[in-house]
């Protein structure tokens, strides 16, 4: 697989956003959690980039950055209009905000908070048409039908209520809304982690379909390496509020740069008992985004670290190309990635081919 | 690990039931298996498959009107010296929950591990009293000697700092150290069997290898029972001798964790291994989904409860009568109509 090339439909350059910590009786603001400290990355059209990290490590601030849902502390996003022109979101008024916001949308993680248990499916659905000007009431419900069958649930449901629908139906409900504007940015945070593992994988497939029927570009932000490796074309790896690494998926997993990313690897329970390995165990505890550590971040974790470390900050840099990583050792490490085991995968070749998926998808 | 021969708890045919208004929750519905010293038994399903209730069912936990109807919980009890080191065994499910027996059960032979241990410590009272409180609702120790066997089991939890931490609110402390400090009180009283319900879920996956690497070493150090009950067939993978995988109430499938990965035979084991993401695959590869979801406990499907969902499906068989577990191998027992001979539907199928 090559790097992509040509302009990315988006662009984040030096994202930080900051958040007062105040204490006392008159509020004083007595220091900030750096929730993110100067990340910068590319999204191109069509792609999938997968946003990985633990808790804390900004990954959902940096999402609702993008669509300024919450206000960005410092940076530039930019993104390249239907017109080829670039906008730098954060310059722009409310007025031609509302414009781009078509454009991108974002599906939620909790499918059971996300809906308003008091709004039928064809007002939760409709809601951005009408939003945006589509007044007429017959023509909403044809779009709002044509959208339940694309994410496989039947139109007929379009007067039901949340409430009646499990988990995985409300997800795709949440979906179907997201669509709703043709946007051609989709933002998923953490959109299976709150689904039953059977019903994930529909999820993820859909996601698969939808992306290449409507020629889609995502940007899915997950904690799961797995799942992010089932969708993603590129994943990007986030500590404590800056970018650790960014590669294409395979590459990525297979030859990791960054010290984190190979812990993260490594940590994961692999669903094979004959694969119970030895893995790298880290000490410590996730930095605090109050009060980071000097230098690289991820020192005082690191069994590479060495004296610059501890006091200079590694840069964001291109070590192969499409593969960014900021480590001041990334020319010399040797880290081990994940590996194709030899002889039998658990399961392989013994069963007959999947059935398919009745839902329609 | 040498294993005992006798199981240190025996599951016999366990049912829960919850009346409600709208209908029976049977929650667990015939549940069996053994635990042993020294091994792990990971109990594997998704929502509502009845994992946890399992594990309360064994605790005598379960509030009104939830029941345990039917089914023996056979613990192999130590005795005191003095009792003459003859080891008994005692059915939980004839013990009022609330009796000093069960108490004296509740805790220091048997432990509980929660998934959220945000919510399981009290807010308002310091980590070390609360491990302490633990310690002298079973021992007779002082205050003094409470905390200090706190400070200890934070230690051996591998709490950094624990003089310190001792000290402090449940809140002061990270998702990992909480749950840190949550085995800590678990294992304050040394039990011969240790129940993790989801002791992993809430953590981050570095934080999860470290949890699981700790809980591997002090039940290599104590030799303790482990009942491990997850939705990662991951944790299952590493940490787990025997595996239970649950649907809707009932074991669907039993086996060592070499069989239930390498020869899966229960339709629904074998869908959800093929449906599962992982890190050895190729990127941005399709994943094999089951359709549908599963059912809501009021709408049980009629017969085995997978049927609707299931790839091998033989219509007037599987949506008549429940399977029944049943022996396919050394230690395999499989409850599905595939392995039972019961090919056709016959006239007599009625019951």
């Amino acid at each position: 697989m090559n790097p992509p090339n040509g302009q990315p439909l988006l662009q984040v350059r030096d994202l930080q956003k900051f958040f007062p910590i105040r204490k006392g009786f008159w509020r004083r603001t007595v220091g900030y959690v750096r929730a993110v400290d100067g990340v910068s990355f590319d999204i191109y059209e069509g792609e999938t980039l997968g946003l990985v990290g633990e808790s804390g490590c900004g990954k959902t601030t940096t999402a609702r950055c993008i669509l300024r849902a919450i206000e960005p502390t410092r940076g530039q996003i930019l993104f390249r209009t239907e017109t080829g022109g670039s906008a730098d979101m954060l310059q722009l008024s409310p007025s031609e905000l509302r414009g781009l916001r078509r454009d991108m949308q974002m599906i939620f993680q909790d499918p059971f908070t996300s809906l308003n248990p008091r709004m039928s499916l064809l007002d939760i659905v409709g809601e951005p048409l009408l939003v945006h000007g589509m007044q007429n009431r017959r023509e909403r419900e044809a779009r709002v039908a044509e959208l339940l069958r694309l994410v496989g649930l039947r139109p007929e449901y379009m007067r039901r209520f949340p409430h009646a629908f499990s988990g995985g139906e409300r997800q795709r409900i949440g979906i179907a809304r997201a669509l709703a504007l043709h946007p051609r940015l989709v933002i998923a945070d953490e959109p299976v982690s709150a689904l039953d593992v059977s019903v994930q994988a529909q999820i993820l497939n859909l996601l698969f379909d939808l992306q290449a029927a409507l020629r889609l570009t995502y940007l899915f932000v997950a904690h799961d390496l797995s799942v992010v490796k089932h969708i993603s074309n590129r994943v990007a790896v986030m500590y404590v509020g800056r970018m650790a690494e960014l590669a294409m998926t395979e590459d990525l997993f297979t030859s990791p740069k960054h010290p984190y990313t190979a812990a993260l690897l490594s940590a994961v329970p692999e669903p094979d008992p004959r694969l119970r390995s030895q893995r790298m165990v880290l000490q410590g505890e996730v930095a605090n985004p109050a009060a980071p550590p000097s230098g690289c971040y991820f020192h005082p974790r690191c069994p590479y670290a060495i004296e610059i470390c501890r006091t200079e900050t590694p840069s964001w840099q291109e070590v192969t190309p499409g593969h960014l990583v900021s480590c001041h050792r990334a020319h010399d490490l040797q880290l081990n990635g994940v590996n194709r085991p030899n002889g039998a995968t658990p399961n392989e070749g013994r069963r007959d081919p999947p059935v398919p998926d009745a839902s329609g998808t | 690990m040498v294993a005992s021969q006798k199981p240190l708890l025996s599951v016999r045919n366990l049912k829960t039931y919850f009346p409600q208004d709208e209908g029976t929750v049977k929650a667990v519905d015939g549940a069996s298996f053994d635990l042993f010293h020294g091994r792990t038994l990971g109990i594997v399903g998704e929502s509502g498959c009845g994992k946890s209730i399992t594990a309360r069912s064994i605790l005598r936990l379960i509030d009104r009107p939830g029941r345990i109807v039917d089914g023996e919980i056979l613990l192999r009890r130590r005795k005191p010296p003095e009792g003459g080191g003859a080891e008994e065994v005692t059915d939980l499910t004839r013990l009022d929950p609330n009796g000093q027996d069960m108490r004296a059960i509740r805790g220091a032979e048997i432990a509980l591990v929660f998934q959220e241990p945000m919510s399981s410590f009290s807010p308002v009272h310091t980590v070390g009293e609360q491990i302490s409180e633990a310690i002298r609702l079973h021992q007779h120790v002082s205050r003094r000697q409470g905390r200090a066997k706190a400070i200890e089991m934070l230690r051996l939890v591998g709490v950094p700092l624990p003089e310190q931490r001792v000290d402090q609110l449940s809140n002061q402390l990270s998702g990992g150290l909480r749950q840190r400090a949550m085995i800590a009180m678990a294992l304050s009283c040394h039990p011969t069997l240790l129940i993790a319900d989801e002791p992993t879920t809430a953590l981050d996956v570095t934080t999860q290898a470290q949890i699981l690497d700790l809980m591997r070493r002090l039940q290599g150090e104590y030799g303790m029972a482990i009942m491990l009950i997850t939705h990662d067939l991951g944790v299952i993978a590493e940490m787990t001798d025997t595996v239970v995988v649950m649907y809707l109430g009932r074991v669907v499938e039993q086996a060592s964790v070499d069989e239930i990965f390498y020869n899966p035979q229960h339709p629904y084991t074998q869908a959800l291994l093929r449906s599962i993401p992982r890190i050895h695959s190729n990127a941005r590869e399709r994943l094999a989904s089951i359709s549908g979801a599963v059912p809501h406990p009021y709408n049980r499907p009629p017969g085995c409860p997978f049927h609707p969902r299931c790839a091998a499906f033989m219509p007037g068989v599987c949506d008549r009568q429940e399977p029944q577990l049943r022996a396919t191998g050394a230690q395999h027992l499989v409850s599905c109509f595939l392995y039972s001979g019961v090919k056709t539907p016959t006239t007599d199928a009625h019951r």
